[in-house]
């Protein structure tokens, strides 16, 4: 083969090479003229090889690049020193194309030539600017929440805190990063919360629990419903907890004021069984105090009619006790030890006026005489108040409210089945919404079943209904046994 | 026994003519207490402590005054007035005894003017109005 066929071959090679790269490539000489072009560089600019080659550097690009850019001294420098420039990023639109941006090199080649590669980069800042969108987004979404949101690694390390959890522990981002999470808790509570921690590793539930998060510079602590969830990685391995919390207190506040609402209704239908009661042995009490008044009455008479009014006092007093007992239980609100068989007797001897009063026989069968749950027993009270009340409201003509308590494993079901009017199919699962009421209106609230499921969700348990219309109704109380 | 109770009326003109009197409570103190009020007049008492009981002895006897609870475990009083107003052809006048209902309740005053009851005594009551009660029943004619 001749010289000249090797040297076109060459040449045919070399432009091969160069059109294949997905980048532009152009070699300059020391006048800053065009010497060769590839085709990519004509494709993004716009231009024809013929009024590219052989220009100077001045005709090909844009003035506004070449003076933002500074490109024409950066390769007299290259000229000079013989190293190479790398990485610099020039945005650049050709007539009619929307913006792109690249990076350049230049590079030092013998015979005195640099190349300029500029590489388009449009995409990639296009998706790094998208991502950096989304993760401004996602951070805002977590500092945004009013949840306390955190995130840990497989250990319980605090890695993130939001503004949220700031604003209620009172304790910066700075201060707690990398701190253990249940060094945050309550001394009572950080090895439960540890063994959360160590069911994350190897769990994919979700592990929802209630505590509370000390708050030093505030000097106390809030109670905070949590709800702890295993942070996956893409092999479905753990990497770590993300933690989110919620401040209970208005919740409870809330709570509270139903509960009490509920109370003075339930205090109402009471009274007329109540008063029943006490203007029973009040009248003995006043007629037998008239007969101590009369002259001439035997010394045993007289006995009689003390001790008469003495006996109708005491009954009399016991009601009121009863009915105090009932006001002042929800000031104690403390998880501690409770015997269900007392709740249970006390909250039948609050409603027995009132049932004996509507000609409703009251049964009670235990299988033991002591049934020890773990709960505040002013609050069972007033769930077992709720269930009795709306069982003897659903029976004006009189019945039987049966209630049977039965052990099951390490559960203990509460069955209160009265003889009533029933609640009908369609009722029957919205029972347990607030302010569902089936009575006329201005005489329930509709909030006692919706107080009941709250309050014995809270104590761990569960609360169903059965019924079927004109047939009586059976509520069921489930609670695990301590 | 206590000693007789002032009486209003002079009691001589009862004595003869009056059948007993038929006091209805399940609470056995209560009975207890209209009963003294009433035999201090030398009047003679029946009790009844239910509402069955009471509609027992209202048909096999002669009363011309029944005192009678509202609330019984059974039924209640004005139920058993009810009954006593349909079966019994000599009808005693029924007063009405209760804790459980006021003096201008409806339901009272709706049995009052049904003629289910003649009267209506709130508890607690003084001796003296109970025995008010009682003898402007047995003045007044049937």
């Amino acid at each position: 083969m001749s010289d000249n066929s090797l040297k076109k071959n060459f040449e045919v090679r070399y432009d091969m090479l160069l059109n294949a790269i997905p980048s532009s490539v152009l070699m300059v000489d020391r006048k800053l003229q065009v010497l060769s072009v590839n085709d990519n560089f004509l494709l993004k600019s716009q231009r024809s090889k013929e009024n590219t080659v052989g220009r100077p550097l001045a005709e090909v690009f844009p003035m506004v690049i070449l003076q933002s850019t500074g490109i024409e001294e950066s390769i007299r420098n290259v000229f000079r020193s013989g190293l190479a420039i790398k990485g610099q990023k020039m945005t650049y639109r050709a007539p009619g194309v929307p913006l792109r941006i690249y990076y350049y090199s230049i590079l030092p080649i013998p015979n005195d030539q640099v190349m300029l590669i500029m590489e388009d980069v449009t995409e990639q800042v296009r998706l790094s600017e998208e991502v950096r969108r989304v993760e401004r987004h996602l951070a805002s979404v977590v500092e945004s929440a009013s949840d306390i949101v955190l995130s840990t690694d497989t250990e319980g390390r605090i890695l993130t805190w939001n503004s949220a959890a700031e604003k209620l522990s009172g304790l910066s981002v700075q201060e707690v990063h990398g701190r253990f999470f249940y060094d945050l808790c309550d001394a009572n509570q950080k090895q439960v919360v540890r063994l959360i921690f160590q069911r994350m590793k190897t769990s994919n539930e979700p592990h929802t629990t209630e505590f509370h998060l000390l708050t030093p510079s505030k000097g106390g602590s809030i109670l905070i419903s949590w709800v702890f969830s295993p942070m996956l990685d893409d092999y479905g391995k753990a990497v770590g907890t993300v933690v989110v919390g919620r401040d209970l207190a208005e919740r409870r506040k809330l709570e509270l004021q139903l509960r009490q609402s509920q109370k003075l209704t339930a205090l109402g239908v009471m009274a007329g069984g109540i008063a029943h009661e006490i203007r029973n042995p009040l009248a003995v009490c006043s007629s037998s105090a008239q007969f101590l008044l009369e002259n001439n009455i035997t010394v045993e008479f007289h006995k009689e009619c003390a001790r008469k009014i003495q006996a109708n006092i005491q009954k009399a007093s016991a009601i009121i006790e009863n009915l105090l007992r009932f006001a002042r239980s929800s000031l104690d609100t403390e998880m501690g030890e409770v015997d269900l068989v007392t709740v249970l007797n006390e909250t039948i001897e609050l409603v027995a006026n009132q049932a004996k009063v509507q000609k409703i026989q009251i049964q009670l069968t235990l299988q033991r005489t002591v049934i020890l749950v773990s709960g505040v027993s002013g609050l069972l009270q007033q769930v077992f108040m709720n269930i009795f009340l709306n069982a003897i409201n659903a029976m004006p003509n009189g019945g039987v409210l049966s209630i049977t308590v039965n052990m099951v494993e390490d559960r203990v079901i509460v069955r209160i089945l009265d003889t009533g009017v029933g609640i009908p199919a369609g009722d029957l699962d919205k029972i347990f919404d607030p302010f569902h009421t089936s009575s006329p209106v201005g005489q329930g609230t509709g909030l006692g079943l919706s107080i009941c499921y709250s309050i014995i969700r809270q104590h761990l348990g569960s609360i169903q209904a059965e019924s079927r219309y004109g047939q009586g109704a059976t509520i069921i109380v489930t609670l695990p046994l301590l | 026994m206590a000693k007789a109770l002032p009486l209003l009326l002079p009691c001589r003109c009862f004595e003869i003519m009056i059948t007993p009197i038929l006091i209805v409570d399940d609470e056995p103190d209560m009975c207890w207490v209209i009963s003294q009020i009433i035999e201090s007049q030398g009047l003679n008492v029946v009790t009844a402590y239910s509402g069955e009981d009471a509609c027992f002895k209202l048909a096999n006897g002669d009363f011309s005054v029944v005192f009678l609870d509202a609330k019984l475990p059974d039924m209640d009083g004005l139920e058993v007035a009810r009954r006593a107003s349909t079966m019994i052809q000599n009808r005693p006048r029924v007063v009405l005894v209760s804790g459980y209902h006021y003096q201008d309740d409806p339901v009272v005053r709706h049995a009052i003017d049904d003629g289910i009851i003649c009267s209506f005594l709130a508890k607690p009551f003084t001796n003296e109005e109970l025995l008010k009660t009682l003898h402007s029943l047995l003045l007044t004619d049937r």
